[in-house]
């Protein structure tokens, strides 16, 4: 085990050293000039150009602009914002809990109404609920969040007025059309996953052994058959973040939440370079940490994978 | 090198033949491929449809609902919402073909090339798809509009690039165990180059299971490009298009529901089609080389 994590935190060290590589490169593949980018077509002021030059750092040589840029980093700082001259950190830390907030509520909103719809499903497999389920999820794959999300917002807020189109902040009525925008498709996914790998594990010898035995239904589902079935729901949560954390930004854009998603959208908007370097850096590196814990839990869980 | 062995071509009964056939008896594929037929027509044969310019504004028109006259109503600054749902679909179609065609041809390649060479070149192949896939979703895609600008080449682009490590991955995965086949020892014995077996003997053996990545890759990708268009980042205004539609609706979603439906369903059948051709793919993919898997 101790090996195995070793590894894998090497790996992992490795990737983010090439995501700051690539993230610090963001401002030098513009094509044509940054600065030109940045000050648009604002009559070009020599002075203007060399001080935002000078505050970018892009008169020294790559290797001492991408050290100091690493160097920073590593302690938090991940520069100032070129149109408000906000430190891009605290910018970041501001907006975090929001997007956590909404994300996790999703991840439950999905568990909750993906495990239980395919849970139902696998015990009645075979049966109309099984296929109307699985053409749900289906739909619910195919389905665009921001459709979804106006599609909820006409439904709930605009016929029946029951919560806000416009919701900023983390009070549960202000919190549920977003996180079910960003919910329902991962609860599709995990509606399929729970289904599957129910199946699986009641067909196992074990299971058969717990019915030949005479063990009441309920024991043999609750005791037996959910707690195996729910190993490969780990990996499906670490997975899962992913779309999470790039889903927040249409969510947020859409509901006119604040968040680190809408941040990124803003940033781009604006060619404040720094902020966008920022987010997804910050954002790239979350998801790095939670694939590393997924990954290891998983091997913690299972003490087969470790030998392969 | 030339041969004068027979070139395998399409017949009915090749292994090719066989696999679309084995597709398309399958019930999803079948109505997924109608229901993607109609919307090809609907939109690149618009003009068939309806007589009316999608650009055409008539403020004095704006927000009718919809009617015999307009039957998807009219937007903001009354231009007809059927014609720019028709014509709208040419764009949202091409974005995810293009952005699939673009990830497709960038990582096959360099699966093939860093699976079958090895060695260094492979090790850094592989980190950099490591590098690339700790982006989450979307947000690659943000980021290389981020340094390219916003603008409807530039998202195709970025969804291009964004889908290159799942499709480098994939082939090298595939590659690594066709290397060691003896029918590619013997073409390597018989004096064929790198790249003949590369494309003559290992691509093709590997499209089977990048059919299925390609295909459902489709529907993911028109998703994508729906999305940077919804958040205002692909198509300029007034060009139609179902995502930047769905942005423009937005504002009047109180007022005018259909301007906010309408286009959103066009999105969602094409990618449903999809997925449900997708699926057929896998399976029938899957039933042909399950013999080799099943404990």
């Amino acid at each position: 085990m101790l090996n195995y994590l070793i590894r894998r935190i090497f790996t992992s060290i490795l990737v983010l050293f090439g995501v700051s590589i690539l993230v610090f490169s963001v401002i030098h593949l513009v094509p044509g000039d940054v600065t030109m980018a940045i000050l648009g077509r604002q009559k070009v002021n020599e002075a203007k150009v060399a001080e935002l030059r000078e505050q970018l750092g892009l008169n020294d040589p790559l290797y001492v602009q991408y050290g100091r840029y690493l160097g920073k980093a590593l302690r938090g700082d991940l520069g100032v914002s070129i149109r408000n001259n906000q430190s891009v950190s605290k910018s970041i830390a501001d907006q975090m809990p929001s997007t956590f907030a909404l994300a996790i509520s999703a991840l439950v909103l999905a568990l909750s109404i993906g495990g239980i719809l395919g849970l139902i499903a696998a015990l009645n497999h075979g049966t109309w609920f099984d296929t109307f389920v699985m053409g749900l999820s289906v739909s619910g794959l195919s389905i665009p969040t921001f459709w979804m999300g106006l599609l909820l917002i006409l439904f709930f807020s605009v016929r029946l007025g029951m919560f806000p189109s416009i919701s900023n902040g983390s009070s549960p009525a202000q919190l549920f059309l977003p996180a079910l925008t960003l919910g329902l498709p991962e609860a599709a996914v995990a509606a399929r996953m729970v289904r599957a790998s129910m199946l699986d594990v009641l067909n196992k010898e074990y299971i058969v052994t717990a019915r030949a035995k005479g063990l009441p239904q309920r024991l043999v589902i609750f005791k037996h058959a959910l707690r195996n079935a729910m190993i490969p729901v780990v990996t499906f949560v670490g997975l899962q973040m992913a779309y999470l954390l790039g889903g927040a930004t249409i969510v947020e854009t859409m509901f006119a939440r604040q968040g680190i998603g809408r941040l990124a959208v803003q940033s781009i908007f604006s060619r404040d370079y720094p902020m966008v370097q920022g987010v997804v850096l910050v954002t790239a590196a979350i998801y790095v940490l939670i694939n590393t814990l997924t990954d290891i839990t998983y091997v913690w869980l299972n003490p087969k994978i470790r030998l392969q | 090198m030339t041969s004068n062995l027979p070139q395998p071509t399409f017949q009915a009964n090749s292994p090719g033949a066989r696999l679309i056939k084995r597709i398309f008896r399958n019930r999803s594929a079948q109505i997924g491929s109608i229901v993607l037929l109609v919307l090809v027509i609907a939109s690149y044969a618009a003009p068939l449809f309806t007589s009316k310019d999608p650009n055409k504004t008539a403020p004095a028109l704006a927000l009718k609902s919809p009617s015999l006259e307009y039957p998807m109503g009219t937007d903001g600054i009354g231009r007809d919402n059927f014609a720019r749902f028709l014509y709208g679909g040419r764009l949202s179609l091409r974005v995810g073909l293009v952005g699939i065609t673009v990830g497709a041809l960038i990582g096959i390649t360099l699966g093939l090339i860093s699976g079958y060479f090895g060695g260094w070149l492979d090790s850094l192949l592989s980190w950099f798809t490591d590098v690339l896939m700790a982006f989450p979703d979307i947000l690659l895609a943000l980021a290389i509009i981020a340094i390219l600008g916003p603008g409807i080449t530039n998202a195709m682009l970025a969804i291009g690039i964004a889908f290159v490590p799942s499709f480098m991955r994939l082939t090298r995965s595939s590659v690594l165990a066709l290397r060691e086949m003896t029918y590619i020892e013997a073409a390597r014995s018989l004096g064929s180059s790198d790249a003949r077996i590369l494309v003559k003997h290992i691509l093709p053996n590997s499209m089977r299971t990048l059919l299925v990545l390609i295909t459902l890759g489709l529907g993911s990708s028109i998703l994508a490009g729906a999305a940077l268009n919804f958040l205002g980042l692909g198509a300029e205004p007034p060009t139609p298009e179902w995502g930047a539609m769905l942005n423009a609706g937005m504002k009047f979603v109180r007022q005018a529901w259909w301007l906010t439906v309408f286009p959103g369903v066009g999105i969602f059948l094409a990618v449903l089609s999809i997925n449900l051709i997708g699926d057929a793919v896998s399976d029938a993919v899957a039933g042909t080389t399950v013999l080799t898997h099943k404990k």
